[in-house]
């Protein structure tokens, strides 16, 4: 990282920054929007369906393609109803609150390691703060606010007891979620997140690369299950149930409703990017280095610096893709838990095991000393 | 007072009074082609026949007098198989029209089928004999003598109500026919009366005719504004749309006059006013006002002319309108010869509510002489009034005189006039009236007005908040 | 007597109990279908309305309605609105006018079906007194892309089947004059 000295490099850096976020969150949200048509896409192939084929510009359906700009144009055009009874100032920020950590969060995840360009160092990051994991968990904590000010503020008794459900189950998980991470502190030894990414491209046994899957197994299935649960998504939908509970934000409508609804899609591919940086090494691809590729045989393929950057950062974007996907597969395949199930198995189930794996961690890493 | 027995039943009555008009007072009610209350009995229909003990024939109750001591049967066997008998005859040659029949949902031959016989026809229907169908007989009526049960209740309204006899019956028994009287037409000025009292759907109104069935229609009572007489009426309406107007059942005027009863048809003319109109042009209501009070605020000999066409109500808004303006040049008192010219209904005075006028401005005001006067003086250089009292104003209206008026109809705009407001009509707002006897009747609402056009007096109250809005 | 029949569940394993191996058949089952159907597997669904799947031919079953015609191909229908009265969802609405010089007197000038708000009931074809609708078109309404296009006026209703090109205008062609086919 490189540290503003002058003013020309403060400037440099504030540009560069300013380029990553609108880069990096632009295309985060174009992602996302793509993903409420993809959730609709994939499960209808699934079920043997077509799926959304009908929004056309021109005549031009392109598959379904133009659905999204459809919705937001539907959401925008919705007649935005606020209860007369409801707190006017909360129930304008809960869906501020909660789409505003979701989108912060895409800033503390290393898109790839860093590329050269005219002479100046560039790390593909927008912010790599040292505690970059606790920032994470403290910020994505933040969401619970927009969820519980939703019900609370719209004065509706079905949207609090929505926003009880859902503060209830956001919390509960957020515990096995930190704790899911402490392993993987322990064995990178570090918190910042390309910190972990850069360690992950060690190699065990030489041939082996040291993917938090690999050294954390146990940890990515609960990591999983709890970011899931957090996210409120199948089959822990419970908070919000689209079709038949009555959610949080019942009373939302128009563009305030889609902010949540958008807030759960991005946090979907937040998700999606925290199993890939976490646990499947981030940017890194299997044997690529700075210099190009080198195989455990010794084989060796040299590339500019340039193209191992562009390779790296489609890495990490495939893979990101993929467990957006594999969420899209969940949904679609698992039937919802009840309340007092979800609970216990968050309370009786998970966090006794994020438990027992920091414990086995931390042995197996005395035992390795 | 003879005392007799229907059904078992004892009941007492006027003398004179008929079987059937009896059984009336018990609730029986006995089915009858040819009578009907207002008309002389004729007893030639035998529906209403019934058994009287000691009697060897059946008797026609519409014409059999009550006596003392009588004792009457409406529903022995004798009496059943005689309807049913008539039904079938008067079935025998009666064409299978009741599809594009006006008289269906209200024709006595279809309930008395229904109530009397339900039997199967025993005459085969190529053997029915043709007649002359849709023969146009005035300008109202429409007569088909297939569908004629040959009750004369349409010949007897003729010879004793208006006296005209156009109608009588030709030929002979199986033959005859009812026909027009050669060089006359069906125009005596109450010849729709002939399509309500007709039971079947032999004579239809060509105004009616075709255009909604009468199991549709919405009865709403209301007073007809066609003279000053203000006779009870019936408007039947659907969807927003009168269809036709009928005496009110129960009403002192058994009857209403060809003109009365078509006093709804500028409702469904053409020519609505829905804005405003200025000059030759449309101009939507709210500018309109404003012109209006522009003018009336701008001309210090302003004045206000009520009409005997408005309702009670409409009239003191126009008084309002006249305080408003604050001149003494405001007029409500009309006078007119009344009373009623034909005999019948029709009165001398065709304004509805000359009497009540009058109502909206007891003292002060001039008559119409002076008003006249002072706008050929050219004292006075704008007035406000209603389309039709404008014709109160006598001569040549002097160059640059302003005259605003209200009207409902494009072709009610009298001639010079500058600006005109829409209002909606007495069918579309509720109004009350006096007639000329001093009887108050309110009227309306029937149907919904056009959109966006208010009643008179909402109107003159916008007028006024106009002007006070200029004198601030 | 109500019979009760107990039924005894297997008791979950552990493998079970820990569910992860049976969601991971779950996903494997999606994952065929999704992969299947992404790699060209038809879907059963038809893109309805472009794409329609033929009704079972079954004469009795009550499809879009139509107008007979008498032989001369005026409608059969005198405008009595018998239908219109019978319609429980009032999604028939007839204006009727008077043939001039034509013993039938009276014909609908417009006659027109919302099939958007028609619940296929058949009453209008049991009050017909003149047989002058049916619904055996073996046509399925809906699925159209605009309410205008579920309204159906006269000559739509005087199409005898679907595909065959409408004769325009055949809708008020007057019978022959007096003592023409009644």
């Amino acid at each position: 990282m490189t540290t503003p000295a002058l003013n020309t490099d403060l400037l440099l850096f504030a540009a560069a920054a300013a380029a990553k976020v609108l880069l990096f969150l632009g295309g985060a949200m174009g992602v996302t929007a793509l993903l409420t048509l993809a959730e609709r896409k994939v499960s209808a192939l699934m079920q043997d369906r077509i799926g959304p084929n009908r929004a056309a510009i021109a005549g031009l359906t392109l598959n379904g393609l133009f659905h999204p700009v459809a919705d937001g144009l539907k959401m925008l055009f919705k007649e935005d109803f606020r209860p007369a009874a409801a707190d006017r100032l909360l129930f304008a920020l809960a869906p501020v609150l909660a789409l505003a950590p979701v989108l912060t969060l895409f800033a503390f995840i290393p898109f790839g390691d860093y590329v050269m360009l005219f002479g100046y160092q560039l790390d593909l990051c927008v912010a790599d703060p040292p505690l970059g994991l606790f920032l994470l968990l403290a910020v994505s904590g933040l969401s619970v606010y927009g969820t519980f000010l939703a019900g609370w503020a719209s004065r509706s008794n079905f949207a609090l007891l929505g926003a009880l459900r859902a503060a209830a189950q956001m919390i509960s998980y957020e515990v096995t979620l930190g704790l899911t991470l402490a392993g993987l502190m322990m064995v990178y030894g570090s918190a910042s997140l390309q910190d972990i990414v850069r360690a992950q491209g060690a190699l065990i046994w030489g041939w082996i690369p040291a993917w938090g899957i690999v050294t954390q197994p146990f940890a990515f299935v609960l990591f999983l299950t709890a970011a899931i649960a957090a996210n409120k998504r199948t089959p822990f939908d419970l908070a919000e149930g689209e079709s038949e509970i009555i959610g949080y934000f019942m009373e939302y409508s128009s563009m305030r409703f889609a902010a949540f609804m958008f807030a759960e899609f991005a946090e979907m591919l937040l998700i999606a990017a925290l199993c890939a940086t976490l646990f499947f090494g981030g940017w890194q691809v299997p044997f690529l280095y700075e210099t190009g590729f080198m195989l455990p045989g010794g084989a060796a393929l040299e590339l500019p610096q340039w193209v191992t950057a562009l390779m790296q950062t489609g890495a990490f974007a495939l893979k990101t893709l993929f467990f957006c996907w594999l969420q899209l597969l969940l949904r679609w395949t698992l039937p919802r838990f009840r309340f007092d199930q979800l609970m216990s198995l968050c309370w009786r189930r998970l966090l006794p095991l994020s438990i027992a794996n920091i414990l086995a961690t931390g042995a197996a890493l005395l035992a390795l000393r | 007072m003879p005392r007799l027995t229907i059904d078992g039943r004892p009941v007492e009555v006027k003398e004179g009074a008929t079987i059937l008009e009896a059984a009336g007072l018990l609730g029986i009610t006995i089915p009858r082609f040819c009578h009907h209350p207002a008309l002389p009995p004729a007893g030639s229909c035998r529906m209403c026949v019934v058994e009287i003990e000691g009697s060897p024939k059946l008797a026609t109750s519409c014409s059999t007098p009550a006596a003392e001591g009588m004792k009457v049967s409406t529903s022995s066997p004798a009496v059943k198989a005689a309807r049913r008998d008539v039904l079938e005859f008067l079935l025998l040659n009666h064409p299978l029209d009741c599809p594009i029949c006006d008289q269906a949902g209200e024709c006595s031959l279809q309930d008395y089928y229904m109530e009397h016989s339900c039997a199967k026809s025993r005459f085969p229907a190529e053997l029915k004999e043709p007649r002359q169908k849709r023969r146009l007989i005035g300008p109202h009526l429409v007569l088909d003598n297939e569908r004629c049960v040959l009750c004369t209740r349409c010949v007897r309204f003729c010879d004793e109500v208006t006296r005209t006899s156009e109608l009588f019956v030709s030929g002979r028994s199986d033959a005859s026919f009812i026909d027009i009287r050669e060089g006359k037409a069906l125009d005596n000025g109450y010849s729709l009366n002939l399509a309500d009292i007709c039971p079947v759907g032999a004579l239809t109104s060509r105004e009616f005719r075709f255009r909604q069935r009468a199991w549709f229609l919405e009865k709403t009572p209301v007073t007809c504004l066609g003279c000053a007489t203000g006779c009870r009426a019936e408007a039947h309406h659907a969807g927003g749309e009168i269809y036709r107007m009928v005496p009110a059942p129960g009403a002192e005027n058994a009857w209403l006059c060809d003109r009365g009863r078509l006093t709804y048809r500028p409702l469904r003319a053409g020519d609505r006013l829905k804005k405003g109109f200025i000059k030759n042009g449309y101009i939507d209501l709210e500018p309109a006002v404003r012109e209006a009070a522009a003018r009336l605020a701008g001309e210090p000999g302003a004045a206000v002319l009520g009409s005997p066409w408005l309702s009670v109500e409409d009239n003191a808004a126009l008084a309002a309108l006249a305080r408003a303006l604050g001149t003494g040049n405001y007029c409500f008192s009309f006078t007119a010869e009344s009373g009623i010219k034909d005999g019948i209904l029709v009165n001398k005075d065709p304004a509805p509510n000359t009497a009540g006028a009058a109502e909206a401005a007891p003292t002060g005001g001039l008559d119409l002489g002076e008003l006249n006067r002072r706008i050929a003086a050219g004292e006075i250089k704008a007035l406000i009034t209603e389309a039709r009292a404008a014709a109160f104003i006598k001569g040549r209206l002097p160059d640059g005189f302003k005259l605003i008026v209200f009207a409902t109809n494009r072709s009610e705009i009298p001639a010079g006039a500058y600006a005109t407001l829409p209002y909606a009509s007495y069918f579309e707002t509720p109004g009350t009236f006096v007639n000329y006897q001093g009887r108050r009747g309110v009227t309306g609402p029937v149907v919904p007005p056009p959109e966006g056009v208010p009643p008179l007096a909402e109107t003159a109250a916008a007028l006024a908040a106009a002007l006070k809005g200029d004198g601030a | 007597m109500i019979s009760v029949r107990k039924v005894n569940n297997r008791p979950l394993n552990f493998l079970e109990r820990i569910y992860l191996v049976e969601i991971a058949r779950g996903l494997a089952v999606t994952a065929r279908h999704f992969f299947a159907n992404l790699l060209g597997r038809r879907s059963l669904t038809v893109p309805y309305p472009e794409r329609r799947i033929p009704a079972a031919g079954n004469s009795a079953s009550r499809t879009r309605h139509r107008l007979k015609a008498r032989p001369d191909g005026s409608p059969r229908c005198v405008a009595c609105f018998l239908c219109q009265t019978a319609c429980p969802a009032r999604c028939i609405a007839i204006e009727a006018a008077e043939y001039p010089g034509n013993p039938v007197e009276k014909y609908p000038a417009s006659f027109s079906v919302d099939l958007s708000r028609c619940v296929m009931c058949g009453m209008c074809v049991e009050a017909c007194p003149e047989d002058a609708i049916a619904m055996d078109t073996g046509e399925l309404p809906g699925g159209a892309a605009s309410r205008q296009e579920l309204r159906l006026d006269k000559e739509d209703l005087l199409r005898r089947v679907p595909g065959e090109t409408p004769a325009r205008g055949a809708a008020n062609r007057l019978a022959e004059g007096p003592g023409g086919e009644r």
